[in-house]
């Protein structure tokens, strides 16, 4: 298909006057060219239908007042779907007009949705998913993602609650346990264990042993990470023991070098959304066969899998997700942060892969299936092999306390002795983004 | 490994001891008895044993008529003289000569063995209950928890009101992002270890220059270093490995009501000449002394340059951006330097000295009145220490003060230099063993800075640096012009290979811009 050169003349436009953004609805909804004039119902239409999630704080329209990216990524999602390339051509030019990566937030969802939505019209996603990544990968050093972790997890508990309610969790469950093996299969480069062998350091019995490995897709630095983490734990004077295992696939109790008379935990923080859907159960059959006294399962909120034919459907919930979760990059750091665009890059690569590759992406390990589901989705699976085990008050009081410490707009909710949900949720304007919970045999 | 509480407490005791021994005689080389092993009771005291109950009972005088608690026995019979019950105050003999000393009734404690017993019951209580007993007072603002209630009472105070600070210079508010990025921070240890031999040149290229400009400094003032040892360690050497676990032993739980008083003054890989990137070497105490005169004079040198140096601080440095933030800081006689510097790439190096006051320059040299030295604490501390300076500076400082201090005078002979002292610990064992290559010698007037260390005041902080981002990356926000395609090329062309180009083509245009490709590259 042709599409017109973008100028690449545009400067990035500072977050903008209200004014502006007028300007362009006013240009965008009321002069539509020619071909556009049937399709304001249409669009409407499609709003309507939109039944992205089932919590009542959704309206059924859509609530993105004054937001213009939104609204022609839904459009140009529908024309995609209707195979309306006149219109998906138009739409892809006009929203590379406004897009930016470096614009307001409306810029950067339209530049990364629309980066995923060329790639669904011209079937490239594959091809571009790969090229992210590699390009990701090249760039991706110990430093650099030691960097942006930990900057990120100093302005935003969006991972930190997760590590805190599971290190609650863990501490709780392995209690007095002389020998403990934590199998790690989270995607956040350990920073999750030092706070945790601070705790063991100053249990108040004896210090146990503690055995971490660490079941890693990218094992680039993990090795570097190792050295960090055995250097503390030695500090600390906890006795430990740290493995590097690649790629999720073919975990068995010897694989990980489980013993018998280890307290073992596993610990998944962002960790089963990695996981190709088909896959899910059967790591938790896996969990379940390693004899574990606890599980945790920390994910973010969105659910990116029940809709995966459903290219409208599905574009609405990652606009939901992503929305959020650019806010509050955008009030977590500073203007210019660098770090704030290297996470949004992250989640450009993951809006390619969830909406414009297909499934069946082949699997080369260092894959990463992004399909994430909500809280009550993962309940459901893991029900089938574990039981819930409800967060403490005192591990509640500990992440409490952690948000305090962060700016306004982030809380805590703990679901209600709901059968179908377990957990506590992360909340960032009222909204629920994270999801934490621990699971028994 | 299991720590005791009252290493701790035993320990800041001594603390605050040392530091008013400082205040009152300051000049003097401390000689100082070496403390024993805490819990290393005269051997002819009377052994308490009490159970736990007693050990946690807090009024456990009840009176008989009114049911109120006391928790003296004492109390209590004065009480029950106002309900007109005999009452019997126990008059203190002289024959009571033999002293008690109580064991912790948990058997596998330490202190449950008589020969390590403690002193006095209080001191045993609160070791019972901070190492066994549950902790029930709980901060609501870091949620950390206590046994001991005035523990959880003191914490509350300044809980939030400290700053954690990391060698590399970033300042944290909270305790646990300090703790995870004190795992992961390592960049400046590497750093100093990566430039240690151009450090060296420079340092004394530069304080051979400085040395002249500085006009009226003798160069004996300012002495010239000798050429650098020979780098003797590697950077793990045993000495590192031994202060490290000596940390670990006093350190792991102290409470933490004693203020953090990290004040960093490492030393100086770069100024101990090339004496290992550890600044841990087994260098003898002439190689010190050496190395120490050599990073000196580039320090000296530079704080002549700096006009405000007047009543600055001197401590030795090597080339890092923060030099001149440390010369700035040192420029305010109020604020005690902040003096952050890389030491060592194992974080568990310590050195420290302290110079007492007046005798550090002669007072002959009148270009040294410059560094009439205001209240300054040295001290010392790397990596790990930063945990003890969260729960309990004071305790561990003071045993460093102790144990670590190193005689490394000036040295390299003339009269003059006789009253330069850097540092005046008697090489103790501990401190023989410690590495050498650590003299860094920081004016002291021992009494007010040594004591504002101890009570941990804020000002210790000094001039608060902003946090610097050590984290900042290269990378250019929002400069970039283009529309989102033009940021999607760019990364597909940084891929560079076929898979990126058939990408582009995709595209349609053939004309993205060349800079976009190129900058992607």
């Amino acid at each position: 298909m042709h599409l017109t050169p973008y100028t690449t003349t545009t400067t990035p436009k500072k977050p903008s006057p209200q004014s502006n953004h007028h300007h362009h609805n006013n240009n965008i909804l009321h002069e539509p060219p020619p071909l556009d004039n049937n399709n304001n119902t249409t669009m409407h239409r499609s709003n309507q239908s939109h039944t992205s999630t089932s919590r009542s704080s959704d309206s059924t329209e859509p609530n993105d007042d004054g937001k213009w990216a939104p609204k022609l990524l839904r459009e140009c999602a529908k024309a995609i779907s209707d195979r309306d390339s006149t219109k998906t051509h138009h739409l892809l030019w006009m929203l590379n007009e406004l897009a930016s990566p470096y614009g307001d937030c409306d810029q950067k969802l339209a530049s990364y949705f629309l980066q995923a939505l060329f790639c669904r019209a011209t079937d490239s996603g594959q091809r571009c998913y790969k090229t992210l990544s590699s390009v990701a990968e090249k760039s991706h050093s110990f430093d650099s993602a030691r960097r942006l972790i930990l900057k990120f997890q100093e302005v935003s508990p969006w991972t930190t609650f997760g590590h805190v309610a599971s290190n609650g969790a863990i501490l709780e469950a392995l209690e007095g346990e002389p020998k403990l093996h934590i199998i790690d299969l989270s995607n956040t480069l350990c920073t999750q264990w030092p706070t945790l062998l601070e705790a063991l350091a100053t249990r108040n019995d004896e210090t146990p042993h503690l055995k971490l490995t660490v079941v890693a897709l990218a094992g680039s630095v993990m090795k570097e990470v190792g050295q960090r983490m055995e250097k503390f734990a030695r500090l600390m004077g906890v006795p430990f023991e740290f493995n590097v295992i690649s790629g999720f696939r073919d975990l068995t109790k010897e694989g990980l070098g489980v013993q018998e008379d280890e307290a073992i935990a596993v610990n998944c923080v962002g960790a089963l959304r990695r996981v190709e859907v088909e896959e899910r159960e059967n790591l938790i059959r896996v969990f379940k066969s390693l004899g574990p006294k606890v599980v945790t399962v920390v994910e973010e909120e969105a659910d990116f899998c029940s809709w995966r034919e459903d290219l409208v459907k599905c574009l609405e919930e990652c606009l939901r997700f992503y929305s959020l979760y650019f806010e509050m990059l955008e009030e977590s750091f500073p203007a210019t942060s660098n770090e704030r665009l290297m996470l949004e890059r992250e989640c450009s690569r993951s809006i390619v892969r969830v909406l414009a590759c297909c499934d069946d992406l082949e699997d080369d390990g260092g894959e990463c299936c992004e399909r994430r589901e909500r809280g009550t989705q993962w309940c459901e699976r893991l029900r089938n092999a574990f039981s819930p085990v409800g967060f403490s008050d005192d591990v509640v009081d500990d992440v409490k306390a952690l948000l305090k410490r962060y700016q306004p707009g982030w809380s805590l909710v703990v679901s209600q002795g709901d059968d179908h949900l377990s957990g506590i949720y992360l909340t960032w304007k009222e909204e629920p983004v994270v999801w934490a919970s621990a699971w028994k045999p | 490994m299991p720590v005791d509480l009252d290493n701790v407490s035993t320990a800041s005791g001594e603390a605050s001891v040392s530091s008013s021994g400082n205040q009152t005689v300051p000049p003097k080389p401390t000689t100082k008895k070496k403390r024993n092993l805490p819990g290393m009771p005269d051997p002819d005291a009377e052994v308490i044993a009490l159970s736990p109950k007693t050990l946690m009972a807090t009024n456990r005088f009840v009176c008989e008529i009114c049911n109120k608690g006391f928790q003296r026995d004492q109390n209590l019979q004065l009480h029950r003289r106002g309900h007109n019950l005999p009452w019997k105050l126990r008059q203190r003999s002289s024959k009571e000569v033999r002293k008690r000393v109580y064991v912790c009734p948990e058997p596998t404690c330490v202190h449950h063995d008589p020969s390590r017993a403690l002193g006095d019951l209080t001191g045993i209580k609160k070791h019972f209950c901070r190492k066994h007993g549950e902790k029930k007072w709980k901060c609501d603002k870091c949620s950390k928890k206590y046994a001991v209630q005035s523990d959880w009472k003191a914490h509350s105070k300044i809980c939030g009101t400290r700053e954690y600070k990391c060698d590399c210079g970033t300042l944290f508010s909270r305790r646990d992002s300090f703790i995870t990025h004190r795992a992961f921070c390592d960049a400046l240890a590497e750093e100093s270890a990566r430039s240690q031999p151009q450090t060296v040149a420079k340092a004394s290229s530069e304080s051979d220059s400085k040395a002249v400009t500085g006009d009226s400094s003798p160069p004996a003032a300012v002495a010239t270093p000798p050429p650098p040892p020979a780098p003797p360690a590697s950077p793990k050497s045993n000495s590192v490995v031994v202060s490290s676990s000596a940390l670990q032993t006093q350190n792991p739980e102290l409470p933490e009501n004693s203020p953090q008083v990290i004040e960093e003054t490492q030393a100086n890989p770069a100024m101990s000449g090339s004496c290992s990137s550890s600044g841990t070497s087994t260098s003898t105490t002439s190689s010190t002394s050496n190395s120490n005169g050599g990073g000196s004079s580039s320090v000296f040198a530079s704080l002549f340059a700096s006009s405000t140096a007047a009543s600055a601080t001197a401590s030795l440095h090597s080339q890092t951006p923060a030099f001149t933030d440390l010369i700035r800081a040192m420029g305010h006689p109020d604020h005690p330097a902040d003096l952050s510097r890389p030491s060592s790439s194992e974080p568990i190096s310590l050195c420290l000295a302290t110079n007492h006051g007046s005798s550090i320059f002669g007072t002959g040299l009148q270009e040294c009145r410059q560094y009439a030295p205001p209240p300054q604490p040295a001290m010392s501390a790397t990596a790990l220490l930063q945990k003890a300076a969260q729960m309990g500076a004071a305790a561990t400082n003071a045993s460093f003060l102790r144990g670590l201090g190193i005689v490394s005078s000036a040295s390299t002979s003339s009269g003059q230099q006789d009253s330069l002292q850097w540092g005046q610990q008697p090489g103790e064992p501990e401190g023989a063993s410690v590495p050498a290559g650590l003299g860094l010698g920081l004016p002291c007037d021992g009494s007010s800075g040594l004591k504002e260390l101890m009570m941990g005041t804020p000002s210790v902080f000094g001039p608060k640096q902003t946090t610097l981002d050590f984290l900042g990356l290269g990378m250019a926000a929002g400069g970039n012009p283009g529309g989102g395609l033009s940021a999607l090329i760019t990364s597909i062309g940084g891929s560079l290979d076929v898979t990126a180009a058939a990408a582009a083509a995709s595209f349609g245009s053939g004309e993205f811009p060349g800079k976009d490709i190129g900058r992607s590259t």
